[in-house]
């Protein structure tokens, strides 16, 4: 109890300091930190918990077979999306240096997001095809089980 | 002397405990005819969702957070040093080493915060919304650790992909102190499920055989897509890896003289000041100055060094510099090196980084330089031409480019 105690009690104290250090900092204007922190949760609660939710359920009409690695898939794909996303924008992109955001990233996550499509099939067929060629086998097998 | 247990105890215990119960003391529940849409029992069906599956993100999740707070802090503790904080120059490539795990360690989080937040979204629509003042209290600490935890990542990766203008605050500063509101919250929150964090970490003895199987292939798909963000981006700081770095937001062969560059010299509007043919590099001292001219700055001994840049942003590269030690042109002024510090200052003339501070350790170091040139040749306009600073583990934002006056107050 007094390790949780003094979890709780050293916590508040840094989000206290957080708050006086960001309010007496004069580079940093309070009002823009808090409207991006409501941007962000808003953002995640109510927009990309929609769609994430709306996708986990499409997933429950994948066959129970392939559906481990359609989730694997759907996540890493979010994930590299929202790494991806801004840098194939191109916002960031700079008329007087070319050395920033060098790459064409549009096309580079589309070849990701395709490679983590193909890997997805593959581990979804390949085990099939295994299952089936093994069946094949056991059933070549079985006119032998009876010879002497 | 035994006491009765009833026996009233005064002062603060008695306040403290009247307190507690004021905190723990059962608030009235809601009308159920509000328990609509996501409030209503059973919305949330998933069986992947549990609370192992949740604490194990959890631990994963502040391990990553933990990497972060520390290394992002021993960054801004480099940069704006207070007067107890102490920084060598040696090993060369450190600061490469913690900014490229700070910002490698940042990136990789974005799945482990994802799928963490998705395993306990259902709890954003308990019912009741607020059973006690306490419990109210630490809902809204929770909602203050999700905020700055979402605030850190996506403000990080807008940063790496300097998209400024959709962050309404200076970055750098809103980075670092949500950051110390964001460990708050965590130490909180860890406080508050300690037991469940241990029962994460314990081996479960009543989970279904199916449940364990579905949780570790969650757990495998996250860490899937965490290690897939690393390799796609992790080749900007670690070279041997920058083929695989086609989602990183540099390209360590990238740029002129086959390095990447941050602030240009249009940027930085010191073009004309850069080229002027009247340039002279000013070293002042407590009672002498000199005023070096490029030709007099290669007729002093010239020293080779490899050093990297590295970027607060998470790339480095590293770069062959040739020059005239920092030191050596101390030692012209009459200063011991030694233990002198110097502050350096370029041609701009505004800008947060117009100026750095260059400490006793690194002032002394023989490979501190003020370069002239990089891979044998005059160094660009963009890298810093006529003359930058470059030294050993030190943030790119502090190897001040087109120098022009170098003071050094005297020995400490």
């Amino acid at each position: 109890m007094r390790t949780r105690t003094g979890l709780v009690v050293g916590g508040c104290l840094l989000m206290a300091y957080a708050v006086v250090g960001a309010l007496t900092d004069a580079d940093l204007a309070p009002a823009g930190v808090l409207l991006f922190l409501a941007a962000v949760l808003v953002g995640h609660d109510v927009v990309w918990m929609a769609a994430v939710l709306t996708v986990g359920a499409a997933l429950t009409r994948v066959p129970p077979r392939c559906r481990p690695a359609v989730r694997t898939a759907a996540i890493t794909a979010a994930a590299v999306t929202v790494v991806g996303l801004p840098l194939a924008l191109g916002f960031g992109r700079s008329a007087d240096n070319a050395s920033v955001l060098p790459l064409p990233y549009g096309r580079n996550l589309v070849a990701v997001l395709l490679v983590v499509a193909g890997t997805t099939l593959l581990a979804c067929v390949v085990p099939v095809r295994r299952r089936e060629a093994a069946a094949d086998r056991k059933e070549s097998e079985r006119p032998a089980e009876g010879r002497p | 002397m035994v006491r009765h247990p009833d026996t009233p105890v005064t002062g603060r215990a008695t306040m403290l405990r009247r307190l507690a119960r004021w905190c723990l003391a059962p608030l009235p529940a809601p009308p159920v005819a509000l328990r609509r849409g996501p409030l209503r029992p059973g919305v949330f069906r998933s069986r992947l969702r549990s609370t192992r599956l949740t604490g194990q993100l959890g631990v994963a999740l502040g391990l990553m957070f933990g990497i972060c707070f520390v290394t992002g802090l021993l960054s801004h503790l480099i940069q704006h040093p207070p007067g107890w904080f102490w920084w060598p120059a040696r090993p060369v490539g450190l600061y490469r080493f913690t900014q490229g795990l700070h910002v490698a360690t940042g990136l990789a989080s974005i799945p482990l915060l994802g799928a963490k937040l998705w395993s306990v979204y259902p709890r954003l629509f308990s019912w009741p919304p607020v059973r006690s003042i306490a419990h109210a209290a630490e809902r809204a600490g929770t909602g203050v650790l999700v905020a700055a935890a979402l605030f850190l990542l996506v403000s990080g990766v807008l940063n790496v992909s300097r998209w400024y203008p959709a962050m309404p605050f200076f970055f750098t500063a809103g980075h670092y102190w949500v950051a110390w509101l964001a460990v708050g919250g965590l130490l909180v929150h860890i406080g508050v499920q300690l037991p469940a964090v241990r029962a994460a970490l314990a081996r479960p003895t009543d989970e279904p055989r199916q449940d364990g199987l579905n949780r570790r292939a969650l757990l495998g798909g996250v860490a899937a897509a965490s290690g897939l963000i690393t390799l796609t981006t992790v080749g900007q700081t670690i070279r041997p890896l920058s083929g695989l770095a086609v989602l990183a937001p540099r390209h360590p062969g990238t740029g002129p003289q086959g390095l990447p560059v941050n602030r240009t010299a249009d940027g930085a509007a010191v073009r004309a000041a850069a080229l002027d043919p009247a340039y002279r590099l000013w070293v002042v001292g407590p009672g002498r100055r000199v005023g070096l001219d490029l030709a007099a700055l290669y007729g002093l001994p010239q020293y080779t060094a490899e050093l990297p840049i590295a970027c607060v942003e998470g790339w480095s590269a590293t770069g062959t510099w040739t020059g005239v030690r920092l030191r050596d042109l101390v030692a012209l002024v009459g200063v011991d090196p030694r233990r002198s510090s110097a502050l350096v200052e370029s041609l701009q003339t505004g800008g947060r980084y117009r100026a750095c501070t260059v400490p006793p350790e690194h002032l002394r170091d023989p490979l501190t330089l003020v370069a002239l040139r990089l891979g044998g040749e005059p160094l660009h306009l963009d890298h810093g031409y006529p003359a930058r600073l470059i030294a050993p583990n030190r943030p790119g934002v502090l190897q001040t480019k087109w120098i022009s006056r170098i003071t050094v107050p005297g020995t400490r």
